[in-house]
């Protein structure tokens, strides 16, 4: 892989990241979040990919299909048969419309840029420069958890923060042992199981899935 | 191998053997076996106490994950083995009492889980050889001891109100040692007590270190103004584990400071042994005070235990005076009363703690006012806690007559003129001899009330009247406790060698009949001579009473006429509260009792009166005037919190998110 195509791939995976981060703040249907969860996890195993090809790492090519199977494929197939089962296609009465959402958003990339400034410093190669991004990701999926209300989207938003996560540590680390990163792909399946259940037992007490619910718990 | 390694090895297997008892037995059997193996775990902990004050040498240690950092290093010293011992005896009597009293709430899983706990965590911490073990079993005692206190909170709502102060007061206490023993550790580099000792910090930051140490300390063992843990927790108890938690626990409250005032900072400036002295002095005043007009008798057994508490630290600071003012001979006779102190009040508290389970067993009843006439229907129950009241009382041929006397001896033979006397001690050794006196007079009175309303006269309820005597389980441990009472007081020689030996004083001697003797303060006690004396005393007198009376007939006189009335009614006697009159009129102004007089009038004419109905309630002053205060303000501010928390995960997801963009907007600035 020569310079210059790496430099293409990481700037294309980067940008994929940002903008389906975005666009989940923007779009209230629930399927459409899950296809661009897939796709999100698609960019971030190119990601990954390009950069094992560039270091010579057969492990993280390894790694880049674990990822592309689980959070393109496996993570938003589940989702979606939930969203099927539940029949909510949309989530309604977000708390912020998605103009000030899209604004919070924007807000928030450059407040991750303004961070991640002394870690971009500290390196020259195109891998630094998306570290901002994941950064971002981080930043819009915990928006996404603040103002939706349904179980999946919030689902949703977690997974976004843990793609910014995994992200972050893959450019600035040039990628995890395979032990580690199997293991949080393993706690993040066992969250996502556990929201599953969690909230067709919520459907089943309340007959819909909304948090608000859940404030009947307070004492 | 040692006896102190071999009990030291042997204490946290039988422990863990207690807790799989509790656990895996079923309910018939499980306060035998439970019992049984907590008594046995009492035993070795006393054992390991013995051979720690034989100056046999014994450590145990067990390593954590985290390298460097051990996580148990006990290597119990002499004046740990004496504490040993006594957490040792008191546990295995109390365990021993348990296998017949605990019943139902107080015989489930839990509790006798948690008695293990609670047990060996009182002897991890005099066993402790750094300042991080002693924590640890701090706060085993503290859960075991919390979980024990809820364990009948189902059937009564004020233990779940006991447990929270005690709670909240055990921790407080944590804290201050935590933060006391960081500035000793910081300073010294190390945490292993003769770290500290070797290189104890100097000026304000030992002093800062001494004031927190000795809060924490103060509020284990219940003295005022922190006590007001102990009239709430100690009643709520099961008794079995009233009378470890006020025979030991609270003990271990003197065993720190004797820690901190005689190995990690013997050498403090004057204010140190003075605040001690006023906290020590107001304690023991004020415990035995509320003690003497209250008729709940675990009430009054724990506001005593601040009384007793209050003496033992009495001593401590006398003893620190005389230290700083080079009168080392009675400085030492100070600190063995200490010891004897501890010994004696452990003995004596264990048996009438047990004896008020015996009661409350039998009668259901642990109000003076409504016993009555029990020496009759509970014979052992009564001798053994007579004795122990004896004791109480501070009267001959118990413990802690000889504790009281030694202490006294010191005080009184303290040279308050001489060369070696500065102006406090002149001040204060004269002022703590009346104190003293006081709080013996009224503690006399105090069991003098115990012992006559409850055993003597006649039953003043149903219940005090079907009483029963308690099974051979619960008598016998009972006796067994009497029977130490007694014979510390008659042959007190050893147990005073012991205690010289634990806080390395001379001076202390045994004579005739294992009598002691104090060279230092040329003062002698030989109880069995005393004794024989006044056996020898009495037999002629007796001879002659004898011979009189059989000169003159025996006469009964009969009522002639009662205008129409009984003579006697249980409800003509004198009760705990009438008892106490004179006293609450007397200290009306410390106490200041709210009382209810209601006069019911017939319908018929307002001159006759048809029933009196008298109430008379104790608020602890302290606890009204310190405490309610402070509780109204943190009310306040809960409540205040309380609003941030409306139970939406949205708005605890919020708190988050907001926490984290300002630290990153800080960072970034």
């Amino acid at each position: 892989m020569t310079e210059s195509l790496f430099a293409q791939t990481v700037a294309t995976a980067t940008g994929l990241l940002m903008l389906t981060a975005v666009l989940q703040v923007w779009r209230r249907s629930t399927d459409a979040s899950t296809k661009l969860l897939a796709i999100q996890g698609a960019a971030l195993a190119l990601l990954v990919g390009a950069i094992g090809l560039a270091e010579g790492h057969a492990e993280l090519v390894l790694i880049a299909f674990v990822v592309l199977a689980f959070k393109a494929v496996a993570l938003p197939w589940a989702l979606a048969r939930t969203i099927e089962r539940s029949g909510i296609h949309r989530e309604d009465s977000p708390a912020v419309n998605p103009v000030s959402g899209l604004l919070a958003a924007a807000g928030l990339a450059t407040l991750a840029y303004a961070v991640s400034r002394p870690l971009v410093a500290l390196d020259t190669g195109p891998a630094a420069h998306a570290v901002p991004a994941g950064l971002t990701l981080v930043l819009v999926g915990f928006l996404v958890l603040l103002t939706r209300h349904r179980a999946v989207s919030q689902v949703i938003g977690f997974l976004v923060i843990d793609n910014g996560i995994a992200t972050v540590a893959f450019l600035t680390a040039g990628g995890v042992p395979l032990v580690v990163e199997l293991g949080v792909l393993l706690d993040v399946v066992l969250v996502v199981f556990i929201l599953r259940i969690l909230s067709a037992r919520l459907e089943l007490a309340h007959g819909e899935v909304d948090l608000h619910d859940l404030r009947e718990l307070h004492d | 191998m040692t006896l102190t390694d071999l009990g030291l090895l042997g204490q946290p297997l039988l422990a863990v053997l207690a807790f799989a008892a509790a656990v895996a037995v079923t309910d018939q059997r499980r306060s035998a076996v439970a019992g049984t193996l907590n008594a046995a775990l009492g035993l070795a902990i006393a054992l390991t106490g013995i051979g720690a004050l034989l100056g046999q040498p014994g450590t145990l240690t067990l390593g954590s994950p985290i390298p460097g950092i051990g996580l148990l290093s006990l290597a119990p010293d002499r004046l740990g083995g004496i504490f040993l011992i006594v957490v040792g005896l008191v546990g295995a009597l109390s365990a021993w009492f348990g296998v017949g009293y605990a019943h139902g709430a107080s015989a489930t899983r839990a509790a006798w889980a948690a008695y293990p706990i609670f047990v060996w965590g009182m002897a991890i911490v005099p066993g402790a050889g750094d300042a991080v073990t002693f924590l640890l079993g701090w706060e085993l005692m503290a859960l075991g001891s919390t979980v024990l206190l809820l364990s009948e909170h189902a059937s009564r709502p004020q233990v779940r109100s006991a447990v929270l102060w005690y709670a909240a007061m055990t921790h407080l206490s944590f804290v201050l040692l935590l933060a006391g023993f960081a500035v000793l550790v910081g300073h010294a580099g190390g945490a292993s007590w003769a770290a500290i000792a070797a290189q104890p910090p100097t000026g304000a930051s030992a002093s800062l270190a001494f004031a927190l140490l000795a809060g924490g300390f103060a509020t284990k063992a219940g003295l005022v103004p922190v006590h007001v843990w102990l009239p709430r927790a100690h009643p709520e108890a099961p008794s079995h584990v009233s009378a470890p938690m006020s025979a030991a626990m609270v003990k271990l409250g003197v065993y720190g400071l004797l820690l901190l005032c005689t190995r990690l900072l013997p050498e403090g400036p004057h204010w140190w042994g003075i605040g001690l002295l006023l906290l020590g002095g107001a304690s023991a005043v004020y415990g035995i005070l509320q003690a003497s007009v209250t008729s709940d008798l675990k009430r009054l057994l724990a506001y005593s235990t601040t009384e007793n508490l209050g003496l033992m630290v009495t001593g401590l600071a006398v003893a620190m005076l005389l230290r700083t003012a080079g009168q080392r001979a009675v400085a030492d006779v100070a600190l063995v009363a200490v010891i004897l102190l501890v010994v004696s009040h452990a003995a004596f508290k264990t048996v009438l703690f047990l004896g008020a389970g015996s009661i409350l067993h039998a009668t259901g009843e642990r109000d003076l006012d409504r016993l009555g006439g029990l020496a009759r229907l509970m014979p052992r129950t009564a001798t053994a806690t007579s004795i122990a009241a004896l004791a109480a009382a501070a009267l001959p041929i118990s413990s802690g007559f000889v504790a009281e006397w030694v202490l006294l001896q010191s005080l009184v033979h303290g040279d308050t003129r001489g060369p070696g006397a500065d102006r406090v001690i002149a001040i204060a050794l004269p002022i703590t001899v009346s104190l003293v006196a006081l709080t013996a007079g009224l503690a006399l009175l105090t069991f003098v009330k115990v012992v006559g309303i409850a055993f003597l006269a006649r039953a003043r309820s149903e219940s005090a009247g079907a009483a029963h005597e308690s099974p051979a389980t619960m008598t016998v441990p009972l006796l067994v406790g009497a029977g130490l009472v007694v014979a510390l007081g008659l042959v007190p020689g050893w147990v005073a060698s012991g205690a010289a030996y634990a806080v390395g004083a001379s001076g202390v001697e045994q004579v005739g009949l294992g009598g002691v003797a104090l060279p230092a303060v040329t003062a002698l006690l030989d109880p069995v001579a005393l004794v024989l004396m006044a056996v020898a005393l009495a037999v002629p007198v007796a001879v002659v009473t004898a011979r009189a009376a059989r000169r003159a007939p025996r006469r009964t006189v009969d009522l002639p006429w009662g205008c129409g009335g009984v003579r006697v009614d249980p409800m003509m006697q004198y009760t705990a509260t009438s008892y106490a009159e004179p006293l609450v009129r007397v200290f009306d102004d410390a106490l200041q009792p709210t009382r209810d007089l209601d006069v019911t009038h017939t319908t018929e004419s307002r001159y006759l009166v048809r029933a009196v109905a008298f109430r008379q309630r104790m608020v602890d002053q302290v606890e009204r005037g310190l405490y309610q205060p402070v509780l109204g303000v943190l009310e306040a501010v809960g409540d205040v919190g309380r609003r941030a928390q409306n139970g939406s995960i949205q708005r605890y997801l919020g708190f988050s998110f907001t926490a984290l963009v300002v630290v990153l907007l800080v960072v970034t600035w």
